[in-house]
Protein backbone atom coordinates (compact mmCIF):
# COMPACT_ATOMS: atom_id res chain seq x y z
CA UNK A 1 0.00 0.00 0.00
CA UNK A 2 1.30 3.50 -0.84
CA UNK A 3 2.22 5.94 2.09
CA UNK A 4 -0.48 8.76 3.23
CA UNK A 5 0.77 11.95 1.37
CA UNK A 6 -0.19 13.59 4.12
CA UNK A 7 0.19 14.06 7.60
CA UNK A 8 -0.69 16.00 10.92
CA UNK A 9 2.04 16.43 13.30
CA UNK A 10 2.18 19.18 16.06
CA UNK A 11 5.35 21.89 15.85
CA UNK A 12 5.83 25.17 17.95
CA UNK A 13 6.55 28.47 15.61
CA UNK A 14 8.09 31.83 16.42
CA UNK A 15 5.66 34.22 15.02
CA UNK A 16 5.30 37.96 15.52
CA UNK A 17 2.56 39.37 17.45
CA UNK A 18 1.03 42.58 16.65
CA UNK A 19 -0.59 44.12 20.14
CA UNK A 20 -3.21 47.01 19.80
CA UNK A 21 -3.62 49.37 22.03
CA UNK A 22 -6.38 51.54 20.67
CA UNK A 23 -9.22 49.92 18.54
CA UNK A 24 -9.01 53.46 16.71
CA UNK A 25 -7.99 52.28 13.38
CA UNK A 26 -6.56 55.42 11.89
CA UNK A 27 -4.12 55.73 14.59
CA UNK A 28 -3.42 51.89 14.18
CA UNK A 29 -2.58 52.47 10.46
CA UNK A 30 -0.63 55.53 11.06
CA UNK A 31 1.58 53.82 13.77
CA UNK A 32 1.35 51.00 11.67
CA UNK A 33 2.69 53.27 8.80
CA UNK A 34 5.63 54.34 10.78
CA UNK A 35 6.81 51.37 12.44
CA UNK A 36 7.28 49.25 8.23
CA UNK A 37 8.98 52.56 7.15
CA UNK A 38 11.46 51.84 9.15
CA UNK A 39 12.10 48.27 7.71
CA UNK A 40 10.01 47.40 5.11
CA UNK A 41 12.04 44.09 4.18
CA UNK A 42 11.53 42.73 7.37
CA UNK A 43 8.13 43.06 7.77
CA UNK A 44 7.26 42.16 4.29
CA UNK A 45 5.13 39.08 4.24
CA UNK A 46 5.86 38.53 7.87
CA UNK A 47 3.43 36.13 9.59
CA UNK A 48 1.70 37.91 12.30
CA UNK A 49 -1.08 37.72 15.04
CA UNK A 50 -2.80 40.39 16.11
CA UNK A 51 -2.93 40.50 20.14
CA UNK A 52 -6.57 42.21 21.31
CA UNK A 53 -5.59 41.45 24.88
CA UNK A 54 -5.57 45.47 25.40
CA UNK A 55 -8.85 45.73 23.77
CA UNK A 56 -12.46 46.17 25.12
CA UNK A 57 -15.30 44.41 23.20
CA UNK A 58 -16.00 46.91 20.66
CA UNK A 59 -13.46 45.41 18.04
CA UNK A 60 -13.61 45.34 13.94
CA UNK A 61 -11.79 42.26 13.25
CA UNK A 62 -12.58 42.13 9.70
CA UNK A 63 -11.01 45.52 9.53
CA UNK A 64 -8.32 44.82 11.78
CA UNK A 65 -7.05 41.97 9.73
CA UNK A 66 -7.81 44.24 6.48
CA UNK A 67 -5.86 46.64 7.64
CA UNK A 68 -2.81 44.67 9.06
CA UNK A 69 -3.07 43.03 4.91
CA UNK A 70 -2.75 46.15 3.62
CA UNK A 71 0.48 46.29 4.73
CA UNK A 72 1.99 43.57 3.53
CA UNK A 73 1.50 41.60 6.54
CA UNK A 74 0.52 37.84 6.25
CA UNK A 75 -2.63 37.79 9.15
CA UNK A 76 -2.93 34.75 11.03
CA UNK A 77 -5.14 35.12 13.24
CA UNK A 78 -6.27 36.58 16.74
CA UNK A 79 -5.18 36.20 20.09
CA UNK A 80 -4.97 37.94 23.88
CA UNK A 81 -9.53 37.06 23.85
CA UNK A 82 -10.12 37.38 27.29
CA UNK A 83 -13.66 36.05 27.30
CA UNK A 84 -15.73 33.36 25.79
CA UNK A 85 -18.23 35.26 23.48
CA UNK A 86 -14.90 37.21 22.09
CA UNK A 87 -13.63 34.05 21.04
CA UNK A 88 -16.86 32.92 19.50
CA UNK A 89 -17.60 36.14 17.65
CA UNK A 90 -13.58 35.95 16.37
CA UNK A 91 -14.49 32.35 15.17
CA UNK A 92 -17.63 32.99 13.68
CA UNK A 93 -16.31 35.73 11.67
CA UNK A 94 -13.63 32.95 10.12
CA UNK A 95 -10.69 33.80 11.89
CA UNK A 96 -8.35 31.90 14.32
CA UNK A 97 -7.88 32.09 17.26
CA UNK A 98 -4.33 31.51 18.15
CA UNK A 99 -3.64 30.60 21.82
CA UNK A 100 0.02 31.32 23.87
CA UNK A 101 1.86 29.42 26.29
CA UNK A 102 3.13 32.13 27.51
CA UNK A 103 1.52 35.17 29.14
CA UNK A 104 4.64 37.43 28.17
CA UNK A 105 1.92 39.70 26.64
CA UNK A 106 0.06 40.14 29.71
CA UNK A 107 3.56 41.46 31.16
CA UNK A 108 3.64 44.63 28.46
CA UNK A 109 1.64 47.03 29.26
CA UNK A 110 2.90 50.35 27.55
CA UNK A 111 0.19 52.79 27.73
CA UNK A 112 0.84 54.48 24.12
CA UNK A 113 -1.07 53.65 20.99
CA UNK A 114 2.04 52.37 19.13
CA UNK A 115 1.81 49.07 18.30
CA UNK A 116 4.27 47.09 19.82
CA UNK A 117 6.06 43.92 18.18
CA UNK A 118 7.80 41.17 19.74
CA UNK A 119 8.21 37.57 18.60
CA UNK A 120 6.40 35.22 21.25
CA UNK A 121 6.68 31.39 20.52
CA UNK A 122 3.24 30.18 19.90
CA UNK A 123 2.85 26.77 20.32
CA UNK A 124 0.01 25.40 17.95
CA UNK A 125 0.11 21.78 19.06
CA UNK A 126 2.05 19.95 21.57
CA UNK A 127 4.81 17.96 19.82
CA UNK A 128 5.64 14.70 22.19
CA UNK A 129 9.24 13.65 21.53
CA UNK A 130 8.72 10.71 19.81
CA UNK A 131 10.37 7.16 21.61
CA UNK A 132 11.93 5.13 18.55
CA UNK A 133 13.52 1.86 18.62
CA UNK A 134 16.53 1.33 16.82
CA UNK A 135 17.31 -0.45 13.28
CA UNK A 136 20.26 -2.11 13.13
CA UNK A 137 22.28 -2.63 9.88
CA UNK A 138 25.75 -4.62 10.64
CA UNK A 139 28.73 -4.24 7.85
CA UNK A 140 29.40 -1.51 6.00
CA UNK A 141 26.76 0.89 3.47
CA UNK A 142 28.53 1.50 0.18
CA UNK A 143 28.16 3.58 -2.80
CA UNK A 144 24.89 3.88 -4.41
CA UNK A 145 23.35 1.85 -1.45
CA UNK A 146 20.60 3.60 0.48
CA UNK A 147 19.18 2.12 4.35
CA UNK A 148 16.21 3.79 5.91
CA UNK A 149 14.98 3.37 9.25
CA UNK A 150 11.06 4.30 9.05
CA UNK A 151 9.85 5.57 12.79
CA UNK A 152 13.44 4.30 13.53
CA UNK A 153 16.53 5.60 15.05
CA UNK A 154 19.61 4.01 12.22
CA UNK A 155 22.38 2.31 14.17
CA UNK A 156 24.95 0.73 11.74
CA UNK A 157 27.40 -0.95 12.43
CA UNK A 158 30.73 0.32 9.95
CA UNK A 159 31.11 2.59 7.85
CA UNK A 160 28.83 4.92 4.89
CA UNK A 161 30.53 5.25 2.20
CA UNK A 162 30.61 8.49 0.22
CA UNK A 163 27.63 7.79 -2.13
CA UNK A 164 25.97 5.85 -0.04
CA UNK A 165 22.58 7.47 1.89
CA UNK A 166 21.39 7.22 5.31
CA UNK A 167 17.99 7.79 6.56
CA UNK A 168 16.03 7.73 9.98
CA UNK A 169 12.95 9.09 11.22
CA UNK A 170 15.10 9.55 14.79
CA UNK A 171 18.85 9.72 15.40
CA UNK A 172 21.41 8.01 13.69
CA UNK A 173 24.76 6.37 15.07
CA UNK A 174 27.42 5.07 12.94
CA UNK A 175 29.73 3.23 14.60
CA UNK A 176 32.64 3.87 11.62
CA UNK A 177 33.53 6.47 9.29
CA UNK A 178 30.10 8.44 7.71
CA UNK A 179 31.34 9.88 4.02
CA UNK A 180 27.88 9.59 2.68
CA UNK A 181 24.84 11.53 3.02
CA UNK A 182 22.86 11.24 6.72
CA UNK A 183 19.64 12.12 6.97
CA UNK A 184 17.99 12.45 10.37
CA UNK A 185 14.69 13.03 11.87
CA UNK A 186 13.19 13.03 8.11
CA UNK A 187 9.81 13.20 9.16
CA UNK A 188 10.05 16.12 10.96
CA UNK A 189 11.83 15.80 14.17
CA UNK A 190 13.62 18.43 15.53
CA UNK A 191 15.67 16.35 18.51
CA UNK A 192 17.31 14.10 16.24
CA UNK A 193 20.97 13.85 16.18
CA UNK A 194 24.19 12.25 14.02
CA UNK A 195 26.30 10.27 15.64
CA UNK A 196 30.08 8.95 14.06
CA UNK A 197 33.24 7.88 14.68
CA UNK A 198 34.83 9.77 11.88
CA UNK A 199 32.83 13.19 9.93
CA UNK A 200 33.59 12.89 6.42
CA UNK A 201 29.99 13.35 5.04
CA UNK A 202 28.63 14.79 2.22
CA UNK A 203 26.14 15.86 3.51
CA UNK A 204 24.28 15.68 7.09
CA UNK A 205 20.74 17.02 7.83
CA UNK A 206 18.40 16.96 10.95
CA UNK A 207 14.32 18.07 10.51
CA UNK A 208 15.29 19.87 6.81
CA UNK A 209 18.46 21.14 7.65
CA UNK A 210 20.96 20.44 6.49
CA UNK A 211 25.02 20.94 6.06
CA UNK A 212 27.41 20.56 2.93
CA UNK A 213 30.94 19.09 3.85
CA UNK A 214 32.18 22.43 3.96
CA UNK A 215 30.08 23.07 6.90
CA UNK A 216 32.08 20.36 8.82
CA UNK A 217 35.45 21.64 8.76
CA UNK A 218 35.93 22.36 12.87
CA UNK A 219 34.80 18.41 13.34
CA UNK A 220 35.97 16.82 9.94
CA UNK A 221 37.51 13.56 10.45
CA UNK A 222 37.10 13.48 13.95
CA UNK A 223 34.66 11.36 16.21
CA UNK A 224 31.10 13.49 16.16
CA UNK A 225 28.06 14.37 17.04
CA UNK A 226 25.49 17.11 15.03
CA UNK A 227 22.24 18.28 16.46
CA UNK A 228 20.30 21.38 16.12
CA UNK A 229 20.05 24.49 18.11
CA UNK A 230 17.24 27.03 17.65
CA UNK A 231 16.41 25.42 13.95
CA UNK A 232 20.79 26.00 13.49
CA UNK A 233 22.94 22.85 12.65
CA UNK A 234 25.44 22.31 15.47
CA UNK A 235 28.48 19.99 15.63
CA UNK A 236 30.38 18.76 18.74
CA UNK A 237 32.97 16.66 19.38
CA UNK A 238 31.99 13.16 20.49
CA UNK A 239 34.51 11.86 23.21
CA UNK B 1 34.21 -28.00 -5.95
CA UNK B 2 35.44 -25.34 -8.59
CA UNK B 3 36.03 -21.68 -6.89
CA UNK B 4 34.16 -19.24 -9.19
CA UNK B 5 36.36 -16.02 -8.72
CA UNK B 6 34.94 -13.08 -10.80
CA UNK B 7 37.39 -10.64 -11.46
CA UNK B 8 35.54 -7.05 -11.46
CA UNK B 9 36.25 -3.44 -10.99
CA UNK B 10 33.18 -1.12 -11.87
CA UNK B 11 35.55 1.45 -13.35
CA UNK B 12 37.30 0.65 -16.83
CA UNK B 13 40.83 0.09 -17.98
CA UNK B 14 42.14 -0.98 -14.12
CA UNK B 15 43.29 -3.99 -14.65
CA UNK B 16 40.65 -6.57 -14.92
CA UNK B 17 42.01 -8.45 -18.01
CA UNK B 18 45.76 -8.16 -16.95
CA UNK B 19 45.34 -9.68 -13.42
CA UNK B 20 42.43 -12.64 -14.86
CA UNK B 21 45.24 -13.55 -17.28
CA UNK B 22 48.07 -13.67 -14.49
CA UNK B 23 46.39 -15.48 -11.96
CA UNK B 24 44.79 -17.71 -14.01
CA UNK B 25 48.14 -18.81 -15.56
CA UNK B 26 49.70 -18.70 -12.15
CA UNK B 27 47.22 -21.06 -10.60
CA UNK B 28 47.59 -23.27 -13.74
CA UNK B 29 51.31 -23.03 -13.43
CA UNK B 30 51.15 -24.58 -9.38
CA UNK B 31 49.07 -27.80 -11.65
CA UNK B 32 45.43 -26.56 -11.14
CA UNK B 33 42.82 -27.32 -13.35
CA UNK B 34 42.08 -23.30 -14.36
CA UNK B 35 39.17 -21.92 -17.02
CA UNK B 36 39.61 -18.17 -18.45
CA UNK B 37 36.00 -16.99 -19.34
CA UNK B 38 35.95 -13.40 -20.88
CA UNK B 39 32.51 -12.12 -20.03
CA UNK B 40 33.14 -8.90 -21.82
CA UNK B 41 31.03 -9.54 -25.10
CA UNK B 42 31.61 -7.50 -27.95
CA UNK B 43 35.17 -6.60 -26.93
CA UNK B 44 37.38 -9.73 -26.74
CA UNK B 45 40.28 -9.17 -25.40
CA UNK B 46 41.60 -11.82 -23.03
CA UNK B 47 42.23 -13.89 -25.99
CA UNK B 48 44.54 -11.24 -26.86
CA UNK B 49 46.49 -11.02 -23.68
CA UNK B 50 46.60 -14.74 -23.27
CA UNK B 51 48.26 -14.73 -26.98
CA UNK B 52 45.24 -17.31 -28.55
CA UNK B 53 43.10 -14.59 -30.59
CA UNK B 54 44.43 -16.43 -33.77
CA UNK B 55 43.04 -19.75 -32.55
CA UNK B 56 39.01 -19.10 -31.99
CA UNK B 57 36.34 -20.59 -33.68
CA UNK B 58 33.33 -20.45 -31.34
CA UNK B 59 32.98 -18.59 -28.13
CA UNK B 60 30.64 -17.84 -25.09
CA UNK B 61 27.81 -16.90 -26.87
CA UNK B 62 28.00 -19.80 -29.34
CA UNK B 63 27.84 -22.32 -26.10
CA UNK B 64 25.02 -20.26 -24.93
CA UNK B 65 22.77 -20.51 -27.91
CA UNK B 66 24.03 -24.32 -28.43
CA UNK B 67 25.72 -23.45 -31.65
CA UNK B 68 28.54 -24.81 -30.20
CA UNK B 69 29.63 -27.60 -27.26
CA UNK B 70 31.67 -26.07 -24.18
CA UNK B 71 34.74 -28.49 -25.76
CA UNK B 72 34.41 -26.97 -29.41
CA UNK B 73 34.45 -23.49 -27.78
CA UNK B 74 37.14 -24.24 -25.05
CA UNK B 75 40.92 -23.25 -25.97
CA UNK B 76 43.98 -24.76 -24.14
CA UNK B 77 46.99 -22.62 -23.33
CA UNK B 78 49.62 -23.99 -25.20
CA UNK B 79 51.93 -23.15 -22.20
CA UNK B 80 50.27 -24.85 -19.30
CA UNK B 81 47.63 -27.70 -20.13
CA UNK B 82 45.58 -27.39 -17.45
CA UNK B 83 44.65 -23.70 -18.62
CA UNK B 84 41.81 -23.77 -20.44
CA UNK B 85 40.07 -20.17 -22.46
CA UNK B 86 36.69 -19.55 -23.08
CA UNK B 87 36.91 -16.50 -25.11
CA UNK B 88 33.90 -13.76 -25.25
CA UNK B 89 31.86 -13.22 -28.75
CA UNK B 90 33.17 -10.01 -30.55
CA UNK B 91 30.06 -9.96 -33.04
CA UNK B 92 26.95 -10.24 -31.04
CA UNK B 93 26.11 -7.34 -27.86
CA UNK B 94 26.04 -7.55 -24.52
CA UNK B 95 22.75 -9.02 -23.53
CA UNK B 96 23.39 -12.45 -25.65
CA UNK B 97 24.13 -14.02 -22.09
CA UNK B 98 20.83 -15.05 -19.60
CA UNK B 99 21.34 -16.11 -16.27
CA UNK B 100 20.66 -19.80 -16.51
CA UNK B 101 22.54 -20.56 -19.33
CA UNK B 102 25.34 -19.03 -17.68
CA UNK B 103 24.24 -21.23 -15.02
CA UNK B 104 24.58 -23.99 -16.71
CA UNK B 105 28.00 -23.26 -18.76
CA UNK B 106 29.63 -22.52 -15.27
CA UNK B 107 27.91 -25.81 -13.74
CA UNK B 108 29.62 -27.80 -16.42
CA UNK B 109 32.47 -26.49 -16.12
CA UNK B 110 32.75 -26.85 -12.74
CA UNK B 111 32.86 -30.87 -13.22
CA UNK B 112 36.28 -30.54 -14.74
CA UNK B 113 38.08 -27.37 -13.14
CA UNK B 114 39.31 -25.90 -9.70
CA UNK B 115 38.60 -22.50 -10.71
CA UNK B 116 36.47 -20.55 -12.88
CA UNK B 117 37.86 -16.89 -13.01
CA UNK B 118 35.65 -14.55 -14.79
CA UNK B 119 37.48 -11.56 -16.40
CA UNK B 120 34.13 -9.08 -15.80
CA UNK B 121 33.45 -5.50 -18.38
CA UNK B 122 33.46 -2.58 -16.69
CA UNK B 123 30.38 -0.83 -15.64
CA UNK B 124 27.42 -2.14 -13.80
CA UNK B 125 25.57 -3.07 -16.23
CA UNK B 126 23.84 -6.58 -17.09
CA UNK B 127 27.21 -7.80 -18.35
CA UNK B 128 29.20 -6.68 -15.26
CA UNK B 129 26.12 -8.26 -13.12
CA UNK B 130 26.38 -11.41 -15.24
CA UNK B 131 29.69 -12.08 -14.27
CA UNK B 132 29.60 -11.31 -10.65
CA UNK B 133 26.42 -13.52 -10.27
CA UNK B 134 27.51 -16.44 -9.33
CA UNK B 135 30.47 -16.00 -8.00
CA UNK B 136 31.86 -17.64 -4.67
CA UNK B 137 34.83 -14.97 -4.63
CA UNK B 138 35.47 -11.61 -6.31
CA UNK B 139 39.11 -9.66 -6.78
CA UNK B 140 38.23 -6.37 -6.72
CA UNK B 141 40.34 -4.44 -9.07
CA UNK B 142 41.04 -0.62 -8.12
CA UNK B 143 43.62 1.59 -9.29
CA UNK B 144 44.98 3.96 -5.90
CA UNK B 145 42.46 6.92 -7.36
CA UNK B 146 39.34 8.35 -5.87
CA UNK B 147 36.87 7.70 -8.92
CA UNK B 148 38.21 3.90 -8.94
CA UNK B 149 37.93 3.38 -5.55
CA UNK B 150 34.03 5.16 -5.58
CA UNK B 151 33.61 2.41 -8.63
CA UNK B 152 35.23 -0.07 -6.59
CA UNK B 153 32.75 0.74 -3.51
CA UNK B 154 29.73 1.02 -5.76
CA UNK B 155 30.44 -2.86 -7.04
CA UNK B 156 31.16 -4.21 -3.50
CA UNK B 157 27.43 -3.25 -2.57
CA UNK B 158 26.38 -5.12 -6.06
CA UNK B 159 28.27 -8.03 -5.00
CA UNK B 160 26.44 -8.12 -1.72
CA UNK B 161 22.80 -7.82 -3.15
CA UNK B 162 22.25 -8.53 -6.47
CA UNK B 163 24.39 -11.68 -6.47
CA UNK B 164 23.13 -15.26 -6.64
CA UNK B 165 24.78 -15.59 -2.85
CA UNK B 166 23.03 -12.77 -1.27
CA UNK B 167 19.49 -13.77 -3.23
CA UNK B 168 19.79 -17.26 -2.05
CA UNK B 169 20.83 -16.02 1.77
CA UNK B 170 24.26 -18.20 1.49
CA UNK B 171 27.36 -16.93 2.94
CA UNK B 172 28.59 -13.79 1.07
CA UNK B 173 30.74 -13.47 -1.85
CA UNK B 174 34.56 -13.66 -0.35
CA UNK B 175 35.59 -10.29 -1.00
CA UNK B 176 39.66 -9.94 -2.22
CA UNK B 177 41.11 -6.31 -2.45
CA UNK B 178 43.38 -5.74 -5.67
CA UNK B 179 45.22 -2.65 -5.94
CA UNK B 180 47.16 -1.97 -9.53
CA UNK B 181 49.08 0.60 -11.08
CA UNK B 182 50.29 1.12 -7.93
CA UNK B 183 53.32 3.92 -8.03
CA UNK B 184 54.55 4.53 -4.65
CA UNK B 185 56.76 7.60 -6.10
CA UNK B 186 53.12 9.08 -6.67
CA UNK B 187 51.65 8.44 -3.54
CA UNK B 188 54.18 9.45 -2.12
CA UNK B 189 53.92 13.25 -3.53
CA UNK B 190 50.44 13.06 -2.55
CA UNK B 191 48.99 12.75 -6.74
CA UNK B 192 48.01 9.00 -5.70
CA UNK B 193 46.05 7.32 -2.47
CA UNK B 194 47.89 5.08 -0.86
CA UNK B 195 47.14 1.59 0.28
CA UNK B 196 45.96 2.25 3.45
CA UNK B 197 43.62 4.80 2.35
CA UNK B 198 41.94 2.90 0.25
CA UNK B 199 41.80 -0.53 2.71
CA UNK B 200 40.21 2.45 5.23
CA UNK B 201 37.57 3.37 2.43
CA UNK B 202 36.55 -0.12 1.16
CA UNK B 203 38.11 -2.27 4.44
CA UNK B 204 38.09 -5.30 2.47
CA UNK B 205 41.10 -7.74 2.87
CA UNK B 206 44.14 -6.78 0.65
CA UNK B 207 45.29 -9.55 -1.76
CA UNK B 208 47.83 -7.54 -3.49
CA UNK B 209 49.50 -4.55 -4.63
CA UNK B 210 50.32 -4.79 -8.46
CA UNK B 211 52.91 -1.65 -9.20
CA UNK B 212 52.67 0.63 -12.35
CA UNK B 213 55.40 -1.44 -14.79
CA UNK B 214 56.00 -1.05 -18.31
CA UNK B 215 56.61 -5.26 -18.32
CA UNK B 216 52.57 -4.92 -18.39
CA UNK B 217 52.54 -3.64 -21.86
CA UNK B 218 55.36 -5.61 -22.96
CA UNK B 219 53.17 -8.57 -21.96
CA UNK B 220 50.28 -8.11 -23.62
CA UNK B 221 51.92 -6.84 -26.75
CA UNK B 222 53.56 -10.28 -26.61
CA UNK B 223 50.30 -12.35 -25.93
CA UNK B 224 52.45 -13.63 -22.54
CA UNK B 225 50.46 -12.67 -19.19
CA UNK B 226 53.45 -10.94 -17.41
CA UNK B 227 53.65 -13.26 -14.92
CA UNK B 228 55.48 -15.00 -16.68
CA UNK B 229 58.09 -12.44 -17.02
CA UNK B 230 59.29 -13.54 -13.57
CA UNK B 231 61.97 -11.11 -13.73
CA UNK B 232 59.41 -7.99 -13.39
CA UNK B 233 57.86 -6.32 -10.54
CA UNK B 234 54.65 -6.95 -11.48
CA UNK B 235 55.18 -10.43 -12.52
CA UNK B 236 56.84 -11.00 -8.88
CA UNK B 237 53.58 -9.04 -7.39
CA UNK B 238 51.34 -11.51 -9.17
CA UNK B 239 52.84 -14.71 -8.44
CA UNK B 240 52.62 -13.30 -4.46
CA UNK B 241 49.08 -13.02 -5.43
CA UNK B 242 48.53 -16.27 -6.55
CA UNK B 243 50.43 -17.77 -3.70
CA UNK B 244 47.78 -16.04 -1.12
CA UNK B 245 45.05 -16.98 -2.93
CA UNK B 246 46.32 -20.61 -2.17
CA UNK B 247 46.41 -19.58 0.99
CA UNK B 248 49.83 -18.76 1.50
CA UNK B 249 50.79 -15.79 3.77
CA UNK B 250 52.77 -13.36 1.88
CA UNK B 251 54.48 -10.72 3.03
CA UNK B 252 53.63 -7.44 0.36
CA UNK B 253 56.35 -5.93 -1.62
CA UNK B 254 56.82 -2.87 -3.66
CA UNK B 255 55.37 -0.45 -1.66
CA UNK B 256 57.89 2.39 -1.62
CA UNK B 257 59.43 4.05 -4.06
CA UNK B 258 62.68 2.68 -4.11
CA UNK B 259 65.43 4.38 -2.50
CA UNK B 260 68.39 5.62 -3.70
CA UNK B 261 71.59 3.77 -3.23
CA UNK B 262 73.97 4.58 -0.38
CA UNK B 263 76.72 6.21 -2.83
CA UNK B 264 74.09 8.36 -4.82
CA UNK B 265 72.92 9.66 -1.81
CA UNK B 266 76.14 10.52 -0.31
CA UNK B 267 77.57 12.29 -3.23
CA UNK B 268 74.13 13.51 -4.34
CA UNK B 269 73.63 11.78 -7.33
N1 LIG C 1 50.36 -2.77 -13.45
C1 LIG C 1 50.23 -2.10 -14.60
N2 LIG C 1 51.23 -1.28 -15.02
C2 LIG C 1 51.12 -0.60 -16.17
N3 LIG C 1 50.06 -0.69 -17.00
C3 LIG C 1 49.04 -1.50 -16.66
C4 LIG C 1 49.07 -2.25 -15.46
N4 LIG C 1 47.92 -2.96 -15.37
C5 LIG C 1 47.20 -2.67 -16.48
N5 LIG C 1 47.88 -1.80 -17.27
C6 LIG C 1 47.44 -1.25 -18.55
O1 LIG C 1 46.16 -0.67 -18.39
C7 LIG C 1 45.36 -0.87 -19.54
C8 LIG C 1 44.06 -1.54 -19.15
O2 LIG C 1 44.32 -2.83 -18.65
P1 LIG C 1 43.25 -4.00 -18.77
O3 LIG C 1 42.80 -4.17 -20.17
O4 LIG C 1 43.78 -5.16 -18.04
O5 LIG C 1 42.09 -3.32 -17.93
P2 LIG C 1 40.56 -3.78 -17.81
O6 LIG C 1 40.15 -3.40 -16.46
O7 LIG C 1 40.41 -5.20 -18.23
O8 LIG C 1 39.89 -2.84 -18.89
P3 LIG C 1 38.37 -2.94 -19.41
O9 LIG C 1 37.55 -2.30 -18.34
O10 LIG C 1 38.39 -2.14 -20.67
O11 LIG C 1 38.06 -4.39 -19.60
C9 LIG C 1 46.19 -1.71 -20.49
O12 LIG C 1 46.77 -0.85 -21.44
C10 LIG C 1 47.24 -2.32 -19.60
O13 LIG C 1 48.42 -2.55 -20.30
MG1 LIG D 1 39.08 -6.08 -19.67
Amino acid sequence: MAEASIEFKGSSFTLSVLHLKTSILADISADLAKKVAQAPDFFYLVPVVVSIEKLDCSVDYQAIKLLVESFDFTFVGFTGAITKEQRNVIRELGFSFVNTTKNSILEKSITTTVPAVENIPAVVAATPTPLYTDKIHRGQIRSGQQVYAKAQNLVVIGSVSAGAEVIADGNIHVYGALRGRAIAGATGHHKAQIYCQNLEAELVSINGNYWLSESMEQHWGAPAFIHLTDSELTSSKLT
Amino acid sequence: MARIIVVTSGKGGVGKTTSSAAIGLGLALKGHKVVLIDFDIGLRNLDLIMGCERRVVYDFVNVINGEATLNQALIKDKRVSSLSILPASQTRDKDALNKENVGKVLEELGKTYDYIICDSPAGIEAGAMMALYYADEAIVTTNPEVSSVRDSDRILGMLASRSRRAELGLEPIKEHLLLTRYSPKRVEEGEMLSVEDVEDILSIPLLGVIPESQAVLKASNAGEPVILDTESDAGKAYQDVVDRLLGETVEFRFLTAEKKGIFSRMFGG
